[in-house]
């Protein structure tokens, strides 16, 4: 099999880079974990890796705008190169604090190849506060996004105080046009949540959690796959243990969504 | 010399400097007017709520004061590229015209940590390619724009001072539309620190016992009267004063009274618990003298497990204990409390709190990662509207805290998966703010164990993080005093937690390439005490004070020597790892400088521009101080006059209950823990809020630290202050129950747990006038040390770490002018860590399916005193629940056995509020109906249904099992009190809870949908979040 190669940033307080790094790893990548500046320095070469990963965190303690510095320094000392990792074929996935760099860089939406123009905003939550729980997301079967094939539904944890999306209408309707818009906050029946709180944290227009590029080879997602990475993250575990052992059945399900979300992009990258 | 000395201003005026050469520019930061200002909807609300003041909208601008000298093209670009978000937000650099009917603009004073300030400035920096020069600076502030039509003066002060605003730290302005000028706004305002000072040391006069008593009062030194002598005496001394004159000093310098201030105050040297205790039991006449219960109570019980439990790998010693989790890696715990500064400002003590604990891990052994912290509030309450006017109202307070902690943690990206929140009127003396970190390191690094750490002569030692300034100054001493409106404000401060997560990714990557001989943290006392006590294993140090990189000039070298400016860790390493150790420094955007190097002289030798400013011997500290001495007098509770209440049987037990649950102490308080990030890391296992609602509190938190392994670290507190308006003895041994009892109920073994004390006591020292129960507060300490003693030998817990904050009192102003002194209860919060073998066999408290068998372990007792039903009508009581252990620990090591086997659905112990209140948590966590039997409930001679749905006995457990495991899990518990009393019903179904032996006209005593009940515990807090 061919080796993958993923990259994770670190760095500046960013803080989930380990778990990151080690969802890529159960995924089957070969995962090197560099801080912000080693990129920048070139003592890690980004032409090294196939997924790049931007993870969460408070990059610069989140002042003046979640994601906005990490996008600056991003953009003013290696903006060029990125664009041509996107170029190449290769995978940028952006978690939480990852997502708002995305759309700060405008590494998303993405629109007819430019991949500079800021237009998607993740600002603060409606509820007013940080806000960590559980949350039912519903797939877009019709998305080109990587990460998601085989997905109808999943269940991951949400951590932010800046997480609702918003944009203007046009946008909006793009993205959905395009299928740009990859999940969505449901209600626990796999219902839309219609902004209905907690279902959708944070206000989000069209309860939207996740969008990608139009290649589907750039995704931004607020909830955290990384933190979904053994059963027993799942706040029902010890509930459905019980429920399997009493129909005899063995209580670990496998792989779990978070690290199939990533097997995906690995595969992508096998296969192409 | 000596009578020409004058006392400087030890805090100098903090002064504003006028804008001078270069223009200062200010952009103003908004949403768009269509998009929803959830911050400015934040502050309406709670103006409402606060204070009943209706504002109709309230919008917050940000506002950027660039002191810097930019060109017109570079503040283009910095707007519209950093500074503006083109979707949501507009900006400018003239004032904004946003609505209003009021303006309150809000800045920090000069000196105070702006965080965002700094970010600021190292974006433009970045962006422009510029280095900013030394006076230039970006400073952040706000501007809030009410609507509302009838607003008045009044009401907009009370906004801004009690609200936005807290004085200590920040400072504002208020416009009404007519005094606004549309083109100046509101003005520039630049908090920049300018002293007006040469630094330069003082002598400080010992002729008498008497002058040096007085300088320590008007220096606010707090020296203890029976330490002068000793430190005259050292000063004096003929060979001393010779050593002295080869480097030019004489008469002690104000550097090393300082810093022999700081060392002796009680916060760090703990003269309490190593104290003399003269114990009289008033009832009996028996005395007892207790010599420093430290040692006594905690160091050799902790030191005799340690022989026996192999796990133990280093306690009471380093700034956090360490246990072993598996052959590659050691947890490490420590436990603080943060009170005196979050009183003063709640949420800057309380970020100071969180951030500050998690360096104790950072500083222990050679440095560990941190994975887990936890919390406890214990304030007075809530919707308190009495007479008494406390610096801050409970209200104000508590939320300041909780944001604190909610932003120190998650900025660190460290786990908050555990606390506790107590209200009781005591606290309106003084709040209490527990913190408490777990970390994890590696067994070995480079080959050298990680627990042991030394500094050899010729290391140098390193400072790291941040800069120092002037804030935290007298920070320790005034933890060592009672508070009141003269508690000097500079020792409030804003933890910084993005500088220390830098600092944190940078000292883990130096750890593992074993560049760090010795580390600490620079907590109380900052360099003085990080230094003196690092000195100590080289056996001295040379230190260069200007080399220490300061905020701001015109610091007096004992202003560098003690600050307690945060984020700061000290270091030592080899000369030869100078290079790569900065280099990496470097990368990690940390700034690290030398400051001098380990030596061993003997002497902590301080000197500034190549000038000996002290020159001490190491080991005065050490020997020679007398021991403080307490008188404590023991009175039984029925001595105070203390009874049981005459109370005959209610006949609503199902208002009851549904009101029990409602109380503040009982209800639930899922806002706090929502936000707060408690999965970050990857590590969760059993979560704060569990069960189908995920809303139901859990009896203790689990996590995965080391994500390739299925082992587990399990985590619990307790705090049960109430006790001890019985006994102190009963408070503490029910409270370590309670925090063991936790981590069973989720399957930890009882001989793998280790525990931390956290002492929080009010002034013990008698005073005819000002404390005259004070030696009855002294006898409460002493029966609770004792306990302590007793219950962790017995249950086999050696204390991995422990803390004591005392003067837990404050003076508060009444309605007439005279001040109350209030002293908080009694308190000791008790944490317990225990590695879980297989996290994949841990159980939560929830019910899981119908038809499952409910069981009670444990006896119920007639135990109701100070307890919350008791309470709940205005009772004390007197019979204290009490634990008995060599009984209690058999049945934990059963149920142990019976979670191993995995024939446990579901196990919850009995806590505050007794049997009704955690049958209700069971039920409503798996949203099951319930019905038992409380004729069934095992229990001794206690005969009214009120004592056995409420009494607080300890050591008991409700447990639901498959009705398959019934004989497996029953032989299992063969002579220790265990009973079915029920079984689980359907899905949003009742709790019915019966009494097959009442001889009333129903047997049904509750029948109650559980969802009910669920709204009727969800209710006071339900409009938070």
């Amino acid at each position: 099999m061919k080796m993958v190669n993923a990259l994770v940033l670190a760095g500046y307080g960013l803080n989930c880079d380990n778990e990151t790094a080690c969802a890529l790893e159960l995924a089957g990548a070969s995962v090197a974990r560099a801080h912000i500046n080693s990129l920048i320095d070139g003592s890690v070469p980004l032409d090294d890796f196939q997924i790049m990963v931007f993870v969460g965190g408070f990059s610069w303690g989140d002042d003046h705008g979640a994601g906005v510095i990490q996008a600056v320094r991003l953009k003013t000392n290696l903006g060029d190169k990125i664009l041509e990792f996107v170029d190449s074929g290769n995978l940028v996935l952006g978690i939480c604090n990852g997502f708002q760099t995305l759309v700060n860089l405008g590494l998303l939406p993405g629109f007819n190849g430019d991949y500079k123009t800021r237009s998607i905003a993740l600002t603060f939550n409606d509820c007013g506060n940080f806000r960590d729980d559980w949350v039912m997301l519903k797939v877009n079967p019709s998305s080109p996004c990587v990460f998601t094939k085989g997905f109808d539904y999943l269940e991951l944890p949400i951590r932010h105080g800046e997480g609702k999306f918003y944009s203007d209408k046009d946008v909006i309707q793009r993205l959905i046009k395009n299928n740009q818009v990859v999940i969505q906050y449901a209600l626990p029946d796999g219902n839309p949540a219609e902004c209905k709180f907690p279902f959708n944290p944070n206000g989000s227009i069209n309860d939207i959690a996740g969008i990608c590029d139009p290649t589907g080879r750039i995704f931004g997602l607020m909830p955290h796959p990384e933190a979904f990475n053994h059963w027993t993250n799942h706040p029902d575990w010890t509930r459905d243990k019980e429920k399997i052992k009493r129909g005899g059945g063995a209580a670990d399900p496998g792989a779990t969504a978070g690290i199939r979300m990533f097997q995906n992009g690995v595969d992508f990258i096998c296969d192409r | 010399m000596n009578s020409t000395y004058e006392f400087i201003n030890i805090n100098p005026q903090l002064v504003t400097r006028k804008t001078e050469l270069i223009m200062p520019y200010r952009l103003e930061i908004t949403l768009n007017p269509d998009l929803f200002d959830a911050e400015g909807e934040g502050v309406r609300r709670k103006a409402e709520h606060y204070f009943g003041i209706e504002i109709k909208q309230v919008r917050t601008i940000n506002v950027l004061t660039i002191d810097a000298d930019l060109t017109a093209d570079q503040l283009n670009t910095i707007q519209t590229e950093i500074f503006t978000n083109p979707v949501t937000q507009i900006s400018s650099y003239k004032p904004l015209s946003v609505e209003f009917d009021r303006v309150i603009w809000v800045g920090y004073r000069p000196g105070v940590k702006d965080n965002p300030g700094s970010t600021a400035v190292e974006a433009i920096e970045d962006m422009l390619g510029i280095k900013f020069k030394q006076d230039e600076d970006v400073y952040t502030s706000k501007r809030y724009c009410l609507k509302g039509k009838g607003l008045t003066a009044g009401d907009v002060e009370k906004v801004a001072g009690e609200l936005l605003a807290n004085d200590i730290i920040q400072r504002w302005k208020i416009f009404s539309k007519q005094d606004w000028d549309p083109e100046a706004g509101t003005g520039f305002i630049i908090p920049k620190v300018v002293l007006d000072h040469t630094p330069c040391v003082k002598s400080i006069p010992i002729d008498s016992d008497e002058t040096l008593k007085k300088i320590s009062d008007k220096r606010n030194l707090a020296l203890n009267p029976n330490d002068i002598p000793t430190i005259r005496a050292y000063f004096l001394g003929k060979q001393v004063r010779a050593e002295r004159a080869l480097v030019g000093l004489s008469d002690p310098t104000d550097i090393e009274v300082e810093y022999i201030s700081q060392a002796r105050s009680d916060h760090c040297n703990h003269n309490t618990f190593q104290g003399l205790f003269h114990y009289k039991d008033l009832s009996t006449g028996r005395t007892e003298v207790v010599d420093n219960i430290f040692e006594t109570c905690i160091k050799e019980p902790t030191l005799s497990l340690k022989e026996k439990k192999p796990w133990v790998v280093s306690v009471l010693w380093d700034n956090a204990g360490a246990g072993r989790f598996d052959e590659d890696y050691y947890y490490v715990i420590t436990g603080e409390t943060h009170n005196s500064p979050s009183n003063m400002e709640a949420y800057g003590g309380a970020i100071t709190g969180i951030v500050g604990v998690y360096r104790d891990p950072m500083g222990t052994g050679k440095g560990a990662k941190l994975i887990m912290g936890g919390y406890g509030y214990c304030v007075g309450q809530r919707d308190y509207n009495g007479d008494l006017t406390p610096h801050l109202h409970p209200r104000r307070l508590l939320d300041g805290v909780i944001e604190g902690v909610r932003d120190g943690g998650n900025k660190s990206g460290i786990p908050t998966t555990f606390g506790q929140l107590i209200f009781h009127p005591g606290y309106m003396g003084k709040a209490l703010v527990f913190v408490t970190a777990v970390g994890i390191m590696p067994a070995r690094i480079k080959g050298e164990p990680s627990e042991q750490k030394k500094t050899s002569p010729g290391d140098l030692v390193i400072m790291c993080g941040g800069r120092v300034g002037k804030d935290g100054i007298h920070g320790v001493t005034a933890a060592s005093e009672i508070f009141s409106e003269d508690t000097p404000a500079g020792h409030v401060q804003i933890g910084d937690p993005y500088t220390q997560k830098k600092m944190h990714d940078f000292i883990l990557e130096v750890r593992d390439l074993g560049l760090i001989r010795f580390i600490t943290d620079n907590g109380g006392g900052g360099l003085s005490s990080s230094v003196g006590e690092s000195a100590r294993f080289s056996n001295g140090c040379e230190i260069q004070l200007e080399k220490v990189p300061l905020k701001y000039e015109g610091l007096d070298q004992w202003e560098i020597w003690i600050s307690e400016s945060q984020e700061r860790m000290t270091l030592a390493i080899k000369p030869e790892d100078l290079e790569y150790f900065l280099e990496l420094s470097k990368k990690h955007a940390v700034e690290s400088t030398v400051i001098g190097k380990y030596t061993d002289s003997g002497k902590l030798h301080i000197t500034y521009n190549g000038k000996t400013c002290a020159y001490i011997d190491l080991d005065l500290l050490a020997s020679g101080f007398p021991q403080w001495e307490f008188d404590a007098h023991w009175q039984s509770p029925e001595r105070r006059g203390l009874f049981e209440p005459v109370v005959r049987e209610p006949h609503d037990y199902e208002a009851l209950l549904t009101d029990i649950l409602s109380r503040p102490n009982i209800c639930s308080r899922e806002w706090i823990s929502r936000q707060y990030d408690h999965e970050v890391q990857g590590t969760s296992v059993i979560k704060p809020l569990v069960g189908v609602g995920r809303d139901v509190n859990s009896d203790a938190s689990v996590i995965r630290p080391v994500l390739d392994s299925e082992k587990g670290l399990a985590f619990a507190q307790a705090l049960l202050p109430t006790y001890s308006e019985i006994d102190a003895y009963h408070m503490t041994s029910c409270t370590i129950d309670e925090a063991v009892r936790r981590l069973i109920a989720v399957g930890a073994d009882l001989d793998m747990i280790g525990g931390v004390d956290n002492f929080c006591w009010p002034n013990i020292q008698y005073d005819p006038e000002d404390n005259p129960d004070g030696r009855f507060k002294a006898a409460q300490l002493v029966r609770s040390c004792l306990a302590l003693r007793d219950i962790c030998l017995e249950y086999g817990i050696p204390l991995l770490s422990g803390k004591d904050s005392m003067y837990i009192d404050g003076y508060l102003a009444g309605r007439y002018g005279e001040t109350h002194k209030v002293s908080a209860l009694e308190t000791i919060q008790f944490s317990t860590i225990s590695v879980i073998d297989d996290i994949n066999k841990c159980i939560t408290m929830d019910s899981k399916i119908p038809g499952d068998l409910v069981y009670i372990l444990g006896e119920t007792w007639n135990e109701l005193g100070g307890s919350e039903y008791y309470e709940h009508y205005g009772y004390i009581g007197l019979n204290v629940p009490r634990v008995h252990p060599k009984q209690f620990a058999t049945l934990y090591r059963a149920l142990g056995s019976a979670i191993e086997k995995e024939i446990v659905a579901s196990a919850h112990g009995i806590y505050r509020g007794g049997l009704s209140v955690h049958l209700t948590m069971v039920a409503m966590g798996g949203d099951l109906g319930m019905k038992v039997d409380l004729a069934l409930v095992p229990s001794n001679s206690v005969n009214r249904i009120d004592t056995i749905l409420f009494s607080e006995s300890a050591g008991r457990f409700i447990v639901t099992i498959d009705p398959e495991n019934k004989k497996s899990f029953e032989d299992i518990f063969k002579g220790l009190p265990c009973s079915c009393i029920g079984v689980i019903t359907n899905k949003s179904g009742d709790l019915v809870i019966s009494d097959s032996k009442n001889k009333g006209k129903s047997k049904t005593i509750i029948s109650i949908p559980v969802q009910d009940l669920k709204a009727a515990w969800k209710k006071p807090f339900k409009d938070l979040c």
